[in-house]
């Protein structure tokens, strides 16, 4: 459960000017698999993980996810956005039990869950609390907890740790991996973060910009389980090189 | 402002007049106290100025009653008086009061019930837009005013004619601003609501209602402002009590005291019920309040 699929997918924006924001994308995701999409911005990484989400429809080519066409949005592909998009006049808890709460789930029956849930991201005590008073590292935590109270059979994360400080960010990068570690669900992970990448996820796919293709596919064979220690381990730094090399990252400007 | 200012601007006042003001207030209440006494300062000005400017309790060759006049007048509007009076409307002060407020009442609750659901159904769907937006802004620039007549023929000199001008004149800025709260609601909400398996019924109701509350509101304020303009309009032409009609009758009469006295209550009772949709305001939207600059 949880497999995707996207073959030959293309994707062009119609309007003024036809925009071609994805080309000829082939990309089989297995059970389980922690999947990072980097590149620079406006290469259609986000776009790639809209149309999986059903957000947006593929203009060509197949999608599937579990061996169906995706077609519209679903709580089986649980969705973290960068600005966690929690619905500000719902407190916390409201907020983790929106999506259990529409499905028409007993409360008796998503209650416990959500309780673990809050603890699982460290936010029991504030469950009270609005959005609005809480930090953005804590905002996304309570993002991703909303999501996991569905049993989502995969992940779809937008750039979530992307509006962060860098200490929030490692923090959140632990909170994913021992959340992950512990689920084993699918993921989809989009980021232009090179370090970010190569902790979290079993293959990069490297994307180039427009139109919006996957240039590079590079398996990461970092031992699990992971954690931010990983991250000045001699591996991880010759994975970093050879990435950065390969993305045509230098410190001379290019002429 | 009130987030630096709160310390910056109560310290000094405290330390160069520390007798003036209770040392039992907190800063927080002492601010209020002080924009509490600025805002009397203008009024006071203008009825004191007023008052001095007057001659034998009139101004303009007794066009004009002072104040005083005026406060009198009120008074025995408002409780009658002992004895044989010459003040027709003697005592029934309140009573006119209450006939405007259950007009504005009733207007501006029919306004709000089909205001809201036909801006929600503008902002959020494309065929109701097209169906409903054109008709609602080729009818909007019609001034309620130009609807009296309309008003009259149809449901003659009585209560309906003044709700329903009410309810038209609150009508278009909720409709206007629901549906422009509706319209800014933040994509990313209706894509979650929509990942968490939201169907559309659901999401207008839980996100987008919800979502639009800020503007709703705005346009409620605004909405009740226009209702108590067409009921003193509708009172001084299409019906026979309120105080639109005393208004329009003590001015008939010569009574310009009871007139003043008449747009003083006016003035207030609009201060007051716009209060009292700011109350229910800060109530509902609490997670506005705390995002807001100055909470």
């Amino acid at each position: 459960m949880g497999t995707i699929a996207f073959d030959n997918v293309s994707k062009t924006f119609s309007g003024q000017t036809e925009v071609r924001a994805l080309e000829g994308i082939s990309l089989s995701i297995d059970e389980g698999e922690f999947v990072a999409l980097l590149g620079p911005s406006g290469c259609g990484k986000s776009t790639l993980l809209n149309l999986l989400a059903g957000f947006e429809k593929i203009t060509e080519g197949i999608l599937l996810f579990d061996g169906k066409t995706v077609t519209r949005p679903g709580p089986d592909r649980g969705v973290v956005f960068q600005e966690a998009a929690l619905f500000p006049w719902l407190n916390v808890w409201q907020n983790v039990i929106f999506g259990p709460q529409v499905q028409g789930i007993s409360r008796a029956e998503y209650e416990s869950r959500a309780r673990e849930l809050l603890k699982l991201v460290g936010l029991e005590a504030f469950a009270e609390a609005l959005p609005v008073q809480l930090s953005g590292g804590m905002r996304q935590r309570v993002g991703i907890a909303r999501v996991l109270a569905m049993s989502p059979r995969a992940l779809l994360m937008d750039e979530p740790f992307g509006a962060l400080d860098a200490q929030t960010r490692l923090s959140m990068q632990q909170l994913l991996l021992d959340v992950w570690q512990a689920l084993n669900t699918t993921v989809l992970f989009v980021t232009h973060d090179i370090d970010e990448a190569i902790l979290l996820s079993d293959r990069i796919c490297v994307m180039s910009a427009r139109p919006g293709r996957i240039v590079r596919t590079i398996p990461i064979a970092l031992p699990r389980p992971r954690s931010i220690a990983s991250l000045t381990s001699p591996e991880f730094v010759a994975y970093k090189a050879a990435i950065m090399s390969d993305m045509k990252v230098t410190h001379v400007p290019q002429t | 402002m009130s987030l630096s200012t709160g310390h910056m601007g109560s310290k000094p006042t405290a330390s160069r007049a520390p007798g003036l003001v209770s040392p039992v207030l907190s800063p927080a209440g002492r601010r209020s106290l002080r924009q509490g006494l600025l805002a009397v300062v203008l009024p006071a000005l203008v009825v004191a100025i007023w008052q001095m400017a007057g001659k034998d309790g009139s101004l303009f060759g007794g066009v004009l009653p002072t104040p005083d006049r005026a406060w009198q007048a009120w008074k025995i509007w408002a409780f009658g008086s002992t004895g044989l009076s010459l003040n027709p409307y003697s005592g029934t002060w309140l009573a006119n009061l209450l006939f405007s407020a259950e007009r504005v009442g009733k207007g501006f609750l029919a306004a709000i019930l089909v205001a809201v659901p036909v801006g929600l159904a503008i902002g959020w769907n494309r065929i109701a837009s097209g169906a409903l937006d054109p008709t609602v802004q080729l009818l909007r620039p019609i001034p309620i005013t130009a609807w009296l007549p309309f008003s009259i023929a149809v449901f003659g000199i009585r209560d309906m004619g003044a709700v329903f001008l009410i309810a038209l004149g609150a009508f278009y800025p909720i409709v206007v601003n629901t549906a422009q709260g509706a319209r800014d609601v933040e994509r990313n909400l209706i894509r979650a609501a929509m990942m968490m398996g939201a169907g559309r019924w659901t999401i207008l109701r839980r996100v987008v209602l919800p979502a639009s509350l800020p503007s709703i509101f705005t346009g409620l304020r605004i909405g009740l402002g226009i209702a108590w303009t067409a009921v003193i309009v509708a009172e001084m032409v299409a019906v026979k009590s309120g105080l639109g009609y005393v208004l329009w009758d003590a001015y008939y009469v010569g009574r310009m005291d009871v007139v003043i006295a008449d747009m003083a209550t006016i003035g207030l009772l609009g201060l007051l019920s716009d209060r009292i949709i700011l109350g229910i305001e800060g109530w509902v939207l609490k997670w506005r309040r705390l995002q807001s600059f100055h909470s």
